[in-house]
């Protein structure tokens, strides 16, 4: 072979990224603008051109209106995976921002909302302000949704810079797009926020409705929204609200007619006049109709918010029953509904149509709807008195077409018709008993043999009906089972002959004995005493008086429907659930009494460097710290789950439950598990060192619904071997409160191989969620030991006996020493300790010396100018391989 | 031949964009001088975060003119644009006397670029007009500009408000590119 051979190894051809770039960067603007479409286009089918960063954003500047949204297209994609890079972008923004053009202006403040990085938002405060008063209402409108945006980066930013009260003003603002979207914007902070933000005046109410009759229709939506959130001062108010309002009622669009109709519901609370309240529903029927032209999903939705209406306010709707009967061809999501509202709305006046209605809908070929239409006669029986009868008769109709689903459910609705009106309808007991053979639900069957029982005096032939249900006791389900037992029970009080006394004897057998259920047995066990102490006080438990049920089946609990209708025209009155129960919001939580922590910490730190003098390689023993990991060892649980799927034999202390005294104190801890991606639970933690020992600090968050207990954590093989080096102590969390704690670490537990790195995983258990898993950062210098301190000679020493090979160096430019001393104690704090220094030129040069665990030393130079940005840290340790890391935690220390 | 080749470069020239960096640290003028250049007009400006890009036409020459921020925590940016660059405007502050030792460091951090190696280098020892502004000859000396080895440079004294200065520089820099400095 000869060297020629290695041509076939070096290819000519570049790549399509190389190829990108070059075109990106090419001298002529149309081939600039075709190679940022192929970047575009590379983006949208999910290839990475991030790296072509610099090179898009250079093509940002250019008077063509389409590259320039082409460009800030790929900015909102990107910018996130290049943080520092953003940074350029930020003066053509702010040009854009001034740009003649308003589309231009307004564009570029919008992009700068979509872009999330924390390091420019700062730089487009000033743009934004700007913008906030343009000239132009279309660019003011988009910045009012930028400060939203914005909002929900940096909360605090925007209050600091006032930008909550330029919102406030754009209330007033002259355009009515404009003031929509204030509004918008400060409904959506509002909700992100706990403290009161926006909140409607007289003054603002009156420029909310003027705005309301001109702005678009998805801005009629926002201003209603927040009007019905508005606390009128006294009826009159109410009232007039209402009046300028009700005009909405006749929009086309269903959002517009659902929000005014909860804003008026809202006000409608105030209002006393009975003749407005009565004029108002009946004002509010006709739109609430018209929805129901729309097609199926609408009618859906609004078929679920007529349901809470009609809850509420039955006589809006009294009269348009007709609307909501079933087409054939209704999808059968509609038509349950529709029941649903039939049901609600059946009454004396017009029970008779309702009745052949339903009697139409039994005989259609959907199981499920001829079910609940079945169902709904015997609740419209219940619920109406007077037309009971009848409904029992269409009820008895049904049963003689023998279809057996049509007659079961008819048996369960007869039960409680029974049970609703008792001694009344009992003749028709017969005709029931004669489908006794076909019944083979559960809950029929239950049904019936509850009729047995309760009827059993009147029934000739009870016994035999009921053995003949005995035979099969054993494989019954168990709601029937329980059934039989007490029908039983009745028949032998209503009967004490000798067939029943026998039955009894069979099913208290089965059920004591043979049975599994507790709730069998423990019922045939208190029959069985009770019938075998005293007989008679049986008769008086057994077949006691019961109350008269009423048809609440379907009905809201009062408060959960004020919440609801409050909540009109939102996914939370189409589930019936108040909004937190699907969604969790990240409230922006308010710094507070946690100031004064960080001060503490430092006191405690800054007297170490004296004090761990003498303390020797090891942690200064305490009774706070726990045992040495070895001796802990034995007292790990033995066969807990392994959550990391390591195939460790856990004999290591790595999984742990609680029992350890916590202290939580300190600045508050970075989410390492957000409580969207937990269910519920949020957590907390960031690693610390405190006395000489490495803790991890955590807090535990409970915003679920339900307690959380039996917490227990463990940490995969990392760089430096962190594993529990006691026990996690959470006590059982109950919704909404939280729990910190301190749990001890040790090292060179599971170290993993592979290069060095600052990568935590962490999985923690409880007993009610799977396993979470999320990653820390480990840093550096929670490592950095207290007997760290060297003297010069030993420096000069090792210095000198380490080969340089061994020295490494890294310039922070962003890092500025403004003051020696405070720099010195700030190191000190975390275990680097100051040796000597000297000047050389304008520069400071200091030397200081760390030691990590195990004793590996880091021998430190620092050089910078004071009070100017750039730092220069060269190092030397026997250790090279750790240089990363350590110049990350130094950084991360400079900048603190 | 000699002379064949040369007009027959310049024609090419012509038609070509020369890309010209001005680099120098913050607040040294370089966002007044590109505008003073492109629209002849003094504008306010504020301390650019990012980049200006600009075409200028002079002297038959096209320049597409780039003015990074001069920021601290720009100055690392600034090799994403070094590729592909003809010239380097080094703006100075020569009244800034205190930050004279920085902005030579910069200079001479630039200096050794591997991409910037055929780059021309004109400085503009800017802020005349201001009191107590150094010559071209004492900021030629905190430069150290006498260290240059194998590389066209030229300073100029300039004061972008008055506007003096600029063109003189300019026309240095389109005779070396048209020549084939660049």
């Amino acid at each position: 072979m000869s060297g020629h051979d290695s041509k076939y190894f070096s290819t000519t051809k570049k790549g399509e990224i190389p190829e990108l770039k070059e075109e990106l960067n090419s001298q002529y603007k149309d081939k600039r603008k075709d190679a940022v479409k192929k970047v575009i286009a590379a983006m949208t089918v999910g290839k990475d051109v991030s790296s072509l960063f610099t090179d898009v954003v250079n093509c940002m500047q250019t008077e063509n209106l389409e590259l320039k949204k082409l460009v800030y297209l790929y900015l909102i994609n990107y910018a996130k995976s290049q943080p520092d890079l953003a940074i350029l972008a930020v003066n053509t923004f702010v040009k854009d921002s001034q740009d003649p053009n308003p589309l231009i202006r307004a564009l570029a403040v919008r992009t700068m909302g979509c872009i999330r990085v924390d390091k420019i938002t700062e730089y487009l405060c000033d743009p934004l302000q700007r913008c906030l008063k343009d000239d132009d209402p279309y660019v003011r409108k988009t910045a009012a949704i930028c400060v939203a945006k914005l909002y929900d980066i940096n909360a605090e930013l925007v209050e600091d810079r006032g930008f909550l009260d330029a919102l406030k003003d754009l209330i007033s603002d002259n355009n009515p797009m404009v003031v929509a979207n204030a509004v918008a914007a400060l409904a959506e902070i509002q909700e992100s926020s706990s403290r009161p933000i926006f909140e409607i005046t007289s003054h603002t109410l009156s420029k909310l409705l003027t705005a309301l009759n001109e702005c678009t229709e998805w801005g009629q939506v926002f201003i209603l929204d927040a009007l019905s959130k508005y606390k009128a001062a006294d009826a009159r108010e109410a009232e007039n609200i209402v009046e300028r309002v009700t005009p909405r009622l006749q929009h086309a669009n269903c959002a517009v007619v659902l929000s005014a109709v909860k804003m008026i519901l809202q006000q409608m609370e105030l209002i006393t006049s009975t003749d407005v309240v009565r004029n108002l529903c009946k004002k509010m029927a006709p739109p609430l109709v018209t929805l129901l032209s729309a097609e199926p999903e609408i009618q859906y939705v609004a078929l679920r918010n007529i349901n809470l209406i009609v809850q509420k306010r039955p006589t809006i709707l009294a009269h348009e029953i007709k609307v909501f009967f079933c087409k054939y061809n209704d999808p059968i999501y509609v038509k349950m509904e529709k029941l649903e509202i039939m049901i609600k709305l059946a009454s004396d006046r017009n029970i008779d149509q309702v009745l052949l209605e339903f009697k139409e809908y039994a005989t259609e070929v959907d199981v499920d709807f001829v079910r609940k239409a079945v169902r709904a006669i015997g609740r419209c029986a219940i619920k109406l008195e007077r037309a009971a009868e009848r409904c029992i008769s269409v009820l008895l109709e049904l049963i003689k077409i023998k279809v057996n689903y049509v007659v079961q459910e008819a048996i369960i609705v007869i039960k409680d018709i029974f049970r609703r009106y008792p001694n009344t309808y009992e003749s028709i007991i017969a005709t029931l008993c004669e489908s006794l053979d076909t019944l083979d639900e559960p809950e029929a069957k239950a049904s019936m043999i509850w009729i047995i029982g309760e009827y059993a005096e009147r029934i000739d032939n009870a016994d035999e009906l009921l053995e003949s249900f005995l035979e099969s006791f054993p494989e019954e389900p168990p709601q029937v089972q329980l059934q039989l037992l007490t029908a039983t029970v009745k028949l032998f009080l209503k009967k004490p002959t000798e067939g029943p006394q026998q039955m009894i004897q069979v099913v208290l057998n089965n059920a004591t004995v043979e049975t599994d259920n507790p709730d069998l047995r423990d019922r045939a066990y208190i029959y069985w005493r009770l019938l075998s102490t005293d007989p008679e006080a049986a008769k008086d438990v057994v077949l006691a008086e019961k109350p008269v049920i009423s048809d609440d089946s379907n009905q809201l609990d009062p408060s959960l429907l004020d919440e609801l209708l409050s909540n009109i025209a939102t996914l939370s009155s189409v589930y019936h659930k108040p909004p937190e129960a699907f969604v969790t919001r990240v409230k922006t939580t308010q710094k507070t009494e946690e100031e004064d922590y960080p001060e503490a910490g430092e006191q405690s730190y800054s007297d170490s460097p004296a004090r761990v003098a003498d303390s020797g390689a090891s942690p200064p023993a305490s009774s706070a710290n726990p045992q040495h990991p070895a001796s802990r060892q034995p007292a790990a649980p033995a066969a807990l789950p392994d959550l990391l799927d390591l195939g460790m034999d856990n004999s290591g202390s790595a999984i742990v439950s609680v029992d350890q005294p916590a202290s939580p104190a300190g600045p508050p801890l970075p989410v390492v598990l957000p409580a969207s991606s937990g269910q519920g639970l949020q957590i907390s933690a960031q690693l610390i060192r405190r006395d000489g020992q490495v803790f991890y600090s955590m807090m535990f968050e409970n915003n679920s619904q339900v307690p959380l207990d039996g917490f227990m954590i463990q940490f995969n093989k990392n760089t430096f071997g962190l594993a529990a080096g006691g026990q996690l102590q959470v006590p059982q969390l109950l919704p909404g409160t939280s729990a910190s704690t301190l749990l001890p670490m040790v090292l060179f537990q599971n170290i993993s191989p592979g290069p060095a790195n600052t990568l935590l995983q962490v999985a923690i258990k409880n007993n009610q969620q799977p396993v979470w898993y999320f990653n820390d950062k480990i840093y550096f210098h929670v490592l950095f030991t207290e007997d760290g301190r060297m003297e010069r000679s030993t420096f000069l020493e090792t210095w000198k006996s380490l080969p340089d090979s061994n020295e490494v160096s890294r310039d922070f430019p962003a890092s500025v020493i403004n003051s020696v001393e405070t720099t010195l104690d700030r190191l000190a704090a975390s275990n680097m300790f100051f040796i000597a220094k000297r000047k050389h030129a304008n520069q400071e040069v200091l030397y200081l010396s760390a030691k990590i665990p195990r004793g590996i030393p880091f021998l430190i130079e620092l050089t910078a100018v004071i009070g100017t940005p750039g730092v220069k840290c060269a190092i030397k340790t026997p250790s090279p391989e750790m240089a990363p890391l350590f110049f990350e935690a130094v950084e991360t220390l400079l900048k603190s | 031949m000699g002379l064949v080749f040369s007009r027959l470069f310049s024609s090419l020239f012509g038609n070509k964009e020369a890309r010209i960096l001005v680099l120098g640290l913050d607040n040294a003028g370089k966002t007044t001088i590109l505008y003073r250049l492109q629209m002849g007009e003094v504008v306010s400006t504020i301390p650019t975060i990012g980049f200006n890009v600009e075409t200028v036409q002079y002297n038959n020459i096209k320049f597409q003119v780039w003015d990074l921020g001069g920021q601290t925590s720009i100055r690392p940016y600034w090799r994403c644009y070094f590729p592909n660059t003809q010239a380097i405007i080094y703006v100075v502050d020569s009244s800034d006397t205190d930050r004279l030792v920085v902005a030579k460091e910069e200079f001479h951090a630039i200096l050794e670029e591997e991409e910037l190696k055929g780059a021309v280098v004109l400085i503009y020892a800017n802020k005349q007009d201001l009191p107590g502004a150094l010559d071209d000859a004492a900021v030629t000396e905190a430069l150290e500009l006498h260290k240059i080895k194998s590389r066209q440079w030229a300073i100029f004294k300039t004061s972008a408000i008055k506007g003096e200065g600029l063109f003189e520089g300019l026309d240095w820099l389109s005779n070396t590119l048209k020549s084939g400095g660049g």
